[in-house]
């Protein structure tokens, strides 16, 4: 018999009362367990989509998505000024333009269909026979147009770049099926060609074909997963310039930032540098944006933590202040004859952490068995709304530059509730403190009861 | 040997003192089995709870062999009570879930006796008061009155106590077992050479001690 053997020996005194305890702690500790288990899987989600979103941002004229919205091309002025911004290691440019009918001898090979004669349907003949980048200014002086109204065709997209790869759609390089890549930084009249609109105009490597009345000569014939991208030219950003007679001016730049931690504030600087010239969007602030709903996850899971841990201090301190209440008068006893405060504290001790271990033992095996679907149900719920209009996004005429946020969205729902040896030891330590705390008043209740109350009692 | 000298104590309560102790003088030899008799608000549970260093007196001195045990440590107090003083309460208090042996093995241990040892010495403290080895074993609850206040003076007995304070030893139980327990105590004072003080109400109990103080009002009358 000593100390330790009789603070077991009393916790399990009241077997009714000593469950009941047990029981409520167990819930409590199980609800930590699956509350961290949640919390750091949703945040192993967070730092994985973080760092797969890439350092890229992405730099458009104001106004303009796309081929849709007005404005003015970026300039090469804006161009200098980005490339020289802090912490941008390298940047790719693009114009994009499209080819009408009377631009090339290529047959377009995306059809019409009802969306795209609707979106031509305010072009006049007058207009059609021009650039589209000429649209606007020419718009003035086409007042007189007739009723007559042509039958829209299709147009062929050219986009100008400084680097190839920057048009693949899946993050990756350029998929050529044949032939071989054009130099972006050139002036060169070379082309690499979609696979579907050579197909359709019997394209080869070393075809040739018009456009804006020079021949350009095919160098290779490209396939992405897109396509809008497939029936698509892809040119030298400088050969563009020059064909479309817009020297120096971009319709899009991504530039490439040299460390994940730089990205917001190099966005803050090309902010205050550009004004509000330029539309800056980072893949970063994307990805914090479609995280943001498991972020609102993870702290909900912290105040779950926070909250079980008070409620399991409570239910320990509620129940060792009524033990100790209710034994009054036997502590008063052991003290007069002989026992020392720190002989009845251990005991006393010793009992709630009794209650305590047989306590976290069952709600771990309880929090093992219900964290994993907690946290399923928890990331499905608040996910299934924020999924789709994420999803949203990617998809419009600025869909190609949103390219690889699909597939972060996609994977959002995806998170597996890991219980690490890490998350498992601080639900062990969260339990001690919540034994500590429990048995700390009473302990000061024990400390304070006098020996000579037992002369006087009954 | 025990010398009382001067003992005062008073209580404040809301507004006013109240004197539960006045000028105490009293000599009890080694050996000796005294009474202290006397109504109920007399002092009488206050003086006892002063001898057994429960609680601290206001002003005057108890020496237990030379030792003024009114000016120790609360700590030093503590161990004055393990090893020095030997309780005989009217509740026999003895602690419920411990049976008969582990509440004798709990004095021992407070005492300071090395582990090993405390199991005989408590089983030959259990026989020598008359209780049986399979009664040993058994919790208060399923012991009668008389054999829980053997235990209570077997675990009183466990260190070679110097005095042993009796609180109405016999207040709880009926008359005939009340007579043994009073030869028990009256024979290990002999035996042992204990010094015994009984608080008690019983005059033919009193009557049968070696000495006997009268409290009234705080002071002794007799």
């Amino acid at each position: 018999m000593n100390v330790i053997s009789r603070g077991i020996k009393n916790a399990l005194r009241s077997p009714l009362r000593s469950g009941a305890i047990i029981l409520m702690l167990a819930i409590s500790v199980g609800l930590i367990l699956s509350m961290l288990v949640a919390r750091s899987s949703v945040n192993a989600k967070i730092d994985e989509v973080k760092s797969t979103a890439g350092t890229n941002i992405t730099i458009s004229p104001a106004g303009v998505m796309g081929f849709s919205g007005g404005g003015d091309a970026l300039t090469s002025t804006q161009l200098a000024t980005i490339k020289s911004t802090t912490h941008i290691a390298s940047t790719s440019a693009t114009l994009s333009d499209q080819l009408g009918t009377s631009d090339t001898n290529l047959t377009a090979s995306l059809e019409m269909g009802s969306f795209g004669a609707r979106q031509q349907r305010f072009e006049s003949a007058s207009t059609s026979t021009t650039t589209d980048s000429s649209t606007t200014t020419d718009s003035t002086s086409t007042t007189d147009t007739t009723s007559t109204r042509p039958t829209p065709t299709p147009h062929i997209t050219v986009t100008g770049t400084t680097n190839p790869n920057s048009v693949s759609t899946d993050g990756s390089d350029l998929t050529l099926t044949i032939g071989k890549t054009i130099n972006g930084t050139s002036s060169d009249l070379v082309a690499l060609i979609g696979t579907d609109l050579a197909t359709k105009n019997n394209l080869v490597v070393g075809s040739t074909f018009t456009a804006y009345t020079k021949t350009i000569t095919v160098s290779g014939i490209f396939k992405t997963s897109n396509k809008f991208q497939d029936s698509g030219i892809i040119m030298p950003l400088a050969t563009v310039q020059t064909l479309t007679d817009q020297s120096g001016a971009v319709s899009s730049v991504i530039a490439k930032v040299d460390s994940s931690e730089n990205v917001s504030a190099t966005v803050t600087s090309l902010k205050s540098s550009l004004g509000d010239k330029a539309d800056i969007v980072s893949e970063a602030e994307q990805a914090a944006t479609s995280v943001s709903s498991l972020q609102s996850i993870a702290s909900l899971a912290l105040a779950g933590v926070i909250g079980a841990t008070i409620a399991g201090a409570v239910i320990v301190l509620l129940a060792m202040v009524m033990i100790v209440r209710e034994r009054r008068h036997e502590i008063g006893v052991i003290k007069a004859i002989g026992g020392t405060n720190r002989k009845v504290i251990g005991q006393f001790v010793t009992e709630a952490l009794t209650l305590t271990v047989i306590g976290a033992v069952v709600g771990l095996a309880l929090g093992v068995a219900v964290s994993g679907p907690m946290t399923n149900s928890l990331v499905s719920n608040s996910q299934s709304s924020s999924s789709t209009s994420t999803s949203n996004t990617t998809g419009g005429p600025g869909g190609m530059m949103r390219r690889g946020m699909s597939q972060i969205g996609t994977n959002l729902t995806q998170v597996t509730a890991s219980l690490t040896p890490t998350v498992f030891a601080s639900a062990i330590g969260i339990t001690l403190i919540i034994a500590i705390i429990g048995s700390a008043v009473p302990a000061w209740f024990i400390a304070r009861i006098r020996p000579a109350e037992v002369l006087r009692a009954e | 040997m025990l010398v009382v000298k001067n003992l005062t104590k008073t209580f404040s309560s809301t507004g006013s003192d109240v004197t539960a102790l006045d000028n105490v003088n009293l000599t009890v030899k080694t050996g000796e089995f005294a009474s202290i008799i006397g109504k109920s608000g007399s002092g009488k549970s206050t003086l006892l709870s002063m001898l057994g260093a429960l609680d601290i007196p206001t002003s005057g001195s108890i020496e237990v062999d030379d030792v003024d045990i009114a000016k120790l440590s609360a700590g030093k107090q503590t161990a004055y009570r393990a090893k020095k003083i030997g309780f005989v309460f009217q509740y026999y208090n003895l602690i419920p879930n411990l049976t008969a042996l582990e509440n004798v093995i709990l004095a021992l241990e407070f005492g300071g006796m090395p582990t090993r040892k405390r199991k005989k010495r408590a089983e030959q403290l259990l026989a020598d008061v008359g209780i049986d080895p399979d009664e040993q074993l058994r919790k208060p609850s399923r012991l009668s009155g008389g054999q829980q206040q053997r235990v209570s003076i077997a675990r009183a007995l466990a260190n070679k106590p110097a005095i042993i304070l009796a609180d109405e030893p016999t207040g709880n139980l009926d008359s005939e077992t009340g007579k043994k327990i009073f030869d028990l105590l009256h024979s290990l004072s002999r035996s042992e050479n204990t010094t015994i003080l009984a608080v008690t109400h019983d005059m033919d109990i009193a009557g049968k001690t070696d000495r006997t103080f009268k409290l009234k009002d705080g002071e002794i009358v007799a």
